[in-house]
This record gives C-alpha cells, sequence and structure tokens, in this order.
C-alpha cells in the first residue's frame, strides 16, 4: 500500500516565534484558521469571518502559507473549493471524508484490497468474529495505515451487502457465546444466472417506452438483434 | 445532518418522532403506496401476454373475447356480445372453448333482471397453458411415463369424462384389450389420489353477496384490518365453482354418472341455477358437470403450482446448504402435500421426528442418511432444536428467492454499487421498508458520496425506489432527500416488466419465424450454403428463446404463484 497515514489525533506545536511577526490582519486571519482546529475553514467562510478587503486577505493568506503558518486540505465534499488549516493540525475525517478517501478521491483500490484481505481472513478461519478479524488484519501487517474496528465492521458490512459474506448470530454451540456476532463466508455458488437478467428486456434501459408496434418494439429491438448474433 | 424516519406512514406535522429542528414536513404519502386491500390486480403487460398466448393457441376471436373479459371483468353474454361487436355464435363458440379448456368459468350472479349468467376470464388458468410441459414432467417424475400419457389428454382437450381418457388411451396403444384398459383405470385413479387430477368446477354457481357489505361496519383493530384481506370476485367465483373437497377426487364406480345417493352432496346452488336458467346463457350442458350427470375431469393446476413451489424452496436449500438439508426437506414437504391447505403457505406443516425420518429414508436420495444427520438438518431450516419436527419457513425461502431474482436485475442494469444500496435499502424487516437519507446510504453501502445520489436518481426514475424531502430548517434552511424500497411495489413493477419480457419474447421469436421463412420451408438435403447458416443460426435462435421463456415463466412464478 502506497497509502500511509499517521494518527489523527491533534498535535500542536508552540510557533510563537514566527506568528510574533504577523501584521494585525494576519494575526486576525490566523487566529480564525487556527480556532477550527481540525475542521479548518474555507476560503469564503474565511472571507466573511475576518471581513478584510480582497487585496489585504489575498495578501495575508499568501503571507501565512509563505510562512507555513497555514496549509491548504482538500475537502472531499468539495474539492475545487480552496479549505485552509493550521499546520500543526491533521485533517479531520469529516474533511478528508475518512480511511476510505485519499486526497479528497473515494479511493476504490485500497477498499477493494481490503475487501480481499478480509475475505481471505473469513475464510481460513471459517468463522470468525470482529475482534478476532481484526486481529488477523494487524498481524498481517498489509496496511500502512491502522484501521479501527469501526472501519472493519464497516467493510465487512460491505461485504455483507456484496453476498460474499454472511453475518450470522452464534446460538452458543461451537466455541462462541450465544448472541455474538461472527462472520463466516457465503458458499460458492453457481453464478446464477437470473431469468430476467439474462435477456434483454431485463436489462433493457428503454423498457418503458418498448411498444408492440412503436418504434421501439421486440420486432426493431437492437438488444435482441445482438443478443441473437451467432 | 442525517434523518433516519422510522415510521413513515405517519410522518406528518405533530405526529412523527422526527426532531423539533425539522419544522414544516414536506412528506406526503406517495399516491402510488395506496393500501391494497385486495389480491395484486392484472397488470396491462399481464394482460397483453395472456392474450397472446390465447391468440396463439385458439385464433384471433377467441382471444377477442379472452381480452374484452380481462379487461372489463365479468359480463353477460349480451354485454360481451356488444364490447366484442361479433356475432353471437361466434362469441358463444368462444365462450365454450374457453370453457372447455378453464380459461373461462361462468357464474350466477343476482341482479335486478332476476339471475343472470356472468363469464369471468380465469387469468391464472391461461398462463398455466405455457406450463404443460412442466406439469407433465412433474408427473413423470411423481408417478410414471404412463400416467404422464393419461394427463397429456386432459391437458389437450381442457376437460374430459374417465371414459373419453379410457378411449384416449386405447387410442394411443392401439389396442382394446382389457390390460390396457385396466393399466388406463389405475393410472387414472393414481393421477386423482395424488390430486392432479380432479373434477371439473360447478359450471354456473352462484355468486353471494360479499360478507363485509352485510350490516354496518364495525370499528376493528389496525391489526383485524390488515389482516383481512377482501376476496376478489375472481376468488369467490372460484371458490363458489370448486367441488366440496369430499366429492373434488372422488372417483364413482360408475364413471359416467354421479351416483344418486351422492347427487344431494353436489353443489346444490347449480341445481337451483339449472332450473332457472335464461334464455341467452349458453348451453354448456355438455361441458360441465350439472344435472346431466356427466363428471368432467381436468388437471388440477393448484397442485402442480405447489409441486413446483416445493421444487423451487428444495433448490434453494441445496444451493444455501447442502444435498442433504434438500433431501430431508423434500421429504417433509412429498409426506404433508395433502395437508397443505392452499399454495401460498407460509410454514410447512408440521411433522413429526420419527415421520420425516422414515420419509426420508424412504426415498432413493436418503437412504443412507443417519437419524443424527436428519436432525442436524433440520436444526438448519428450521433454526431451532427441532424436538417434535419443525416449522420449515416456506415462506422466508421464497423471499429469498425473489430477493435474488430482483437484485440480480439491479445488478445487470445499474452496476455493484446500486446493487449494494438497493439491498441495504431492502434488508428491512418492514415490507413497507425504511427511510434512509442520502448520506446514510452512502456510509453504509460503502459508495463515493459524490455518486451516492446519482445511482439513487436512476434507480428512482426505474421505480425501483421511493424517494421523499424533507425541510430542515436550521442555521440553514436546507432539504434532505430520503429514500426506501417499497418491496411490494417494486416486486409487482418487476412482475409487470416480466409479463412485458415474455411478450416480447414470443413476439421476437414469431418475427425471426417469419424471417426464416424460407429456411424452414426447404427441406434439409437442399440446405446448403448460406441457406445453411441461416438454418443452423435459427436453430440457435430457437434453442435460446425457448429457454429463456421457460426460465422466464419460472421467475413469473415466483411472483405470482407463489
Amino acid at each position: 500500500m502506497s497509502r500511509s497515514q499517521g494518527p489523527s489525533a491533534l498535535k500542536r506545536k508552540r510557533l510563537d516565534s514566527q506568528s510574533g511577526s504577523l501584521t494585525e490582519h494576519e494575526s486576525k486571519l490566523y487566529d480564525a484558521i487556527r480556532s477550527k482546529t481540525d475542521m479548518g475553514m474555507s476560503l469564503q467562510d474565511l472571507r466573511r469571518e475576518t471581513g478584510l478587503q480582497n487585496n489585504l486577505f489575498t495578501k495575508a493568506i499568501k503571507t501565512l502559507q509563505a510562512k507555513q503558518l497555514i496549509k491548504e486540505v482538500k475537502n472531499f465534499e468539495n474539492k475545487t473549493r480552496k479549505h485552509y488549516m493550521a499546520t500543526e493540525f491533521e485533517p479531520s475525517k469529516e474533511i478528508t471524508g475518512g480511511a476510505w478517501y485519499d486526497n479528497g478521491q473515494f479511493d476504490t483500490e485500497f477498499i477493494k484490497v481490503v475487501k480481499r484481505e478480509l475475505v481471505k481472513v473469513i475464510y481460513d478461519q471459517e468463522n470468525a468474529t470482529l475482534a478476532e478479524i481484526s486481529q488477523a488484519i494487524r498481524m498481517k501487517n498489509f496496511l500502512t495505515v491502522n484501521l479501527s474496528d469501526q472501519e472493519l465492521k464497516q467493510i465487512l458490512d460491505a461485504l455483507v451487502l456484496d453476498n460474499e459474506v454472511l453475518k450470522v448470530v452464534s446460538t452458543g454451540m461451537g466455541g462462541y457465546k450465544a448472541g455474538k456476532e461472527c462472520y463466516k463466508c457465503c458458499k460458492r455458488r453457481e453464478p446464477n444466472l437470473a431469468s430476467m437478467a439474462s435477456i434483454p428486456c431485463g436489462v433493457c434501459p428503454r423498457i418503458n417506452q418498448c411498444t408492440p408496434d412503436g418504434i421501439i418494439s421486440p420486432t426493431t429491438c437492437e438488444y435482441f438483434k445482438k443478443w441473437l448474433e451467432f | 445532518m442525517l434523518v433516519t424516519i422510522t415510521r413513515p406512514g405517519l410522518v406528518r406535522l405533530g405526529l412523527c418522532k422526527l426532531p423539533p429542528f425539522i419544522s414544516r414536513v414536506s412528506l406526503t404519502e406517495a399516491s402510488n403506496q395506496k393500501k391494497k386491500k385486495k389480491k395484486m390486480t392484472v397488470t396491462n403487460s399481464g394482460i397483453q401476454y395472456a392474450v397472446q398466448i390465447i391468440t396463439k393457441h385458439f385464433g384471433n376471436l377467441v382471444a377477442k373475447v379472452c381480452e374484452t373479459l380481462l379487461k372489463s371483468g365479468p359480463l353477460n353474454l349480451g354485454a360481451l356480445i356488444r364490447s366484442t361487436a361479433l356475432t353471437p355464435q361466434q362469441v358463444k363458440n368462444s365462450l365454450l372453448i374457453l370453457v372447455q379448456h378453464n380459461c373461462v368459468q361462468p357464474f350466477t350472479q343476482e341482479s335486478k333482471a332476476g339471475l343472470k349468467v356472468q363469464y369471468m376470464a380465469v387469468y391464472d388458468n391461461i398462463l398455466h397453458r405455457l406450463r404443460f410441459a412442466k406439469f407433465l414432467a412433474v408427473v413423470a417424475q411423481e408417478l410414471d411415463d404412463d400416467c404422464k400419457q393419461l394427463l397429456a389428454g386432459l391437458l389437450e382437450h381442457g376437460r374430459l369424462t374417465q371414459q373419453q381418457l379410457m378411449d384416449r388411451a386405447n387410442q394411443k396403444s392401439k389396442s382394446n384389450s382389457s390390460q390396457v384398459q385396466n393399466a388406463a383405470q389405475d393410472n387414472f385413479i393414481r393421477l386423482v389420489t395424488a390430486r392432479f387430477v380432479e373434477r371439473c368446477p360447478a359450471p354456473e354457481p352462484l355468486l353471494e353477496e360479499a360478507p363485509e357489505q352485510e350490516g354496518p361496519k364495525k370499528p376493528r383493530s389496525k391489526s383485524a384490518k390488515m389482516a383481512q384481506v377482501s376476496e376478489t370476485i375472481e376468488q369467490r367465483v372460484l371458490a363458489a365453482a370448486r367441488p366440496m373437497e369430499a366429492i373434488r377426487f372422488l372417483i364413482t364406480t360408475n364413471p359416467e354418472t354421479d351416483d344418486p345417493s351422492q347427487k344431494s352432496e353436489n353443489n346444490s346452488s347449480s341445481m337451483s341455477v339449472g332450473e332457472k336458467r335464461k334464455f341467452d346463457d349458453l348451453d354448456i350442458g355438455e361441458h360441465g358437470s350439472n344435472d346431466k350427470e356427466v363428471i368432467l375431469w381436468r388437471a388440477n393446476f393448484e397442485q402442480f403450482i405447489r409441486c413446483l413451489r416445493h421444487k423451487a424452496c428444495v433448490e434453494n436449500v441445496r444451493a444455501r446448504h447442502d444435498d442433504g438439508a434438500a433431501v430431508v426437506l423434500r421429504a417433509v414437504l412429498k409426506a404433508t402435500r395433502m395437508q397443505e391447505t392452499k399454495v401460498k403457505t407460509d410454514y410447512s406443516v408440521p411433522l413429526k421426528m420419527g415421520a420425516i425420518y422414515n420419509e426420508v429414508i424412504d426415498s432413493a436420495a436418503g437412504r443412507n442418511l443417519t437419524k443424527v444427520s436428519v436432525k442436524a438438518s433440520l436444526h438448519l431450516l428450521c433454526g431451532a432444536p427441532p424436538v417434535r419436527g419443525g416449522y420449515e419457513d416456506l415462506k422466508k425461502i421464497i423471499e429469498l428467492l425473489q430477493n435474488d431474482e430482483v437484485e440480480s436485475i439491479v445488478l445487470k442494469r445499474y452496476g455493484q454499487d446500486a446493487c449494494r444500496i438497493f439491498r441495504l435499502l431492502t434488508s428491512q424487516s418492514k415490507p413497507a421498508g425504511q427511510f434512509f437519507e442520502t448520506d446514510k446510504i452512502s456510509v453504509d453501502a460503502l459508495v463515493d458520496k459524490k455518486e451516492t445520489p446519482k445511482i439513487l436518481y436512476k434507480l428512482w426514475k426505474d421505480d425501483y425506489v421511493h424517494m421523499e424531502k424533507l425541510s430542515l430548517t436550521t442555521a440553514k434552511q436546507s432539504q434532505v432527500m430520503v429514500w426506501k424500497v417499497h418491496k411490494s411495489i417494486v416486486w409487482e413493477h418487476v412482475l409487470d416488466e416480466m409479463y412485458h419480457a415474455a411478450y416480447n419474447l414470443v413476439k421476437r421469436y414469431d418475427h425471426e419465424r417469419e424471417e426464416n421463412k424460407e429456411v424452414t420451408n426447404t427441406p434439409k438435403e437442399k440446405r446448403v450454403g448460406e441457406l445453411e447458416k441461416k438454418a443452423n443460426r435459427f436453430l440457435g435462435v430457437r434453442k435460446i428463446m425457448a429457454l429463456s421463456l421457460v426460465k422466464l415463466d419460472d421467475a413469473l412464478m415466483l411472483f405470482h404463484d407463489f
């Protein structure tokens, strides 16, 4: 994994020496940004809060950035808007999007890898609780980030929705306490070529407009034509 | 801001349990969430498909009469003649054919002008016409090929007397020996005993007034209201026409006529109808069991559908668990089949452990199973230690099959993320679903926040999800969209699309056959070069379309009959 994230705990450093040389406007701006700790502030909100004129505001932002007192971070909800934060803070999950977003982008590849590893762990253990899965993943040590139990549960729930994994409740027989939530792999089945999904009409986006003698009809349908090409 | 609406039906100002900052709830109950008190009605696509079947089997005239009855509901002869604009003789002949083949059921109803005979299309029986091959396969498996041949006669002709069946069997065997006669008689008895064949219903039963119309309405509790689903007219007519259980599968010693001592047990309504018959009724004396004392027999579609439903449940259990569990379930269902009072039963009839075990080891596949393994399988199926046998939740199995079918459509049409979202929304135990806010869907289904609204919009546009908007009055006014899947509505929509798809398959096949007329009319040995290519292609087309229709019909049964 190329992606690494340090812990999201707040890290404060005393930067009095640098902040002491700021002008009144720069100080006002810096205090406003710093007050939002790990949430930061967008450009629009900063302008509104500080009430500074455009040219003074722009100059102050550039100065603070040059002095490395503030940094620009990507808000995953709105990548086009500029978002600023004091350098000593790590952006919170509300800004980054959490473990599943990298630089504002939804990290599909990372999620795929984690899913694959979780399925392997469950398959090896046959039945496993969240704690056991979490332990096994940590021991594998293939991730550069630490995923919390809650984040692992999110992936497991997604696997349940993908029909790859089954969530069951222990009956008390088989080594687990009764009522304990466990996960097991779904039985590998033949791919289900369900009736409706295996014919053109089943997946047709135009079925509502299809009529026997209309412009879109079974006799003129291009999807049918392709389906019947041998 | 995450909002989960738990009681959508009551989300109105003052009644909901929403946080206080939601000042004005702009929700309205969607127009398509009307409380359905009657059985699912047949959709336009369903009617179109049924008419297509009748057209193929009996021609345009008969199909016209059938279509009118399906669209307008029950009509008397006069109204039917006027509506179809056909001659009276054409309408009468069409009705005779439809009644003969159990696609129309006449009945009598009290009106201002006295007792009038009306004709009602039996939608289910029309669709069953495409399932005859499946029904024959059931009999071949449960009984044998000889019984299958006998049943084929009944399916071909709609209804026959016992003598006509015997005569047909003699004709087929090209011999008239008593051995053949006796064998045919035995096979007939086996078919009736297994309830694959039944006595035909009463020709013109009297339909009584609907019970809820009598007397003043009493205030009922909510649960009582929901439990009581008023029957449709179709259900009431079929119930009135059905012979009593005691005589429905009764074979008399004199096959042609009723025993006079049993005559009084017959449906007495048919006796009074015979006395008061009006001049414009069909004379269906030859075609129904009436005062001319002719017993007619027909295939019992209900039993076949029951067998196919059991088969679907067994196969699902085999796929989800193992062969052992499938064998046990099959044995339980076979042993209790005769005790089921309706096809869509929620649970299997309870059976003692000993009886289950005996039934299992009686079957070829279960011969080597031990009591311990049978118990383990039952535990798997029933979800509880089976002390005195258990209840297999058949309704749950059917629901799983239905979920699989719909989810595969969503997966193929909209992709993996959409399928995950759909499964999230349908995973709630309540049939009416539960509302989820967009962000919560994105988090729980692990889908990109930007993509989630796009996917939901596509599903909403095609009626797979229901959407409502909430207005929030916080620091800044905003609107929140909430989504849910109302299963019964979506299932009805999917069934309608299936009817449409089945109609299209048949229509397209007819078109292909027309296009390849030249090929099919050319003898095999003369099909060379381009013609041979076309012929091979057409063979492939025929195969794939026939197979697809068979599979699609399984799905239609899953949503309509099971």
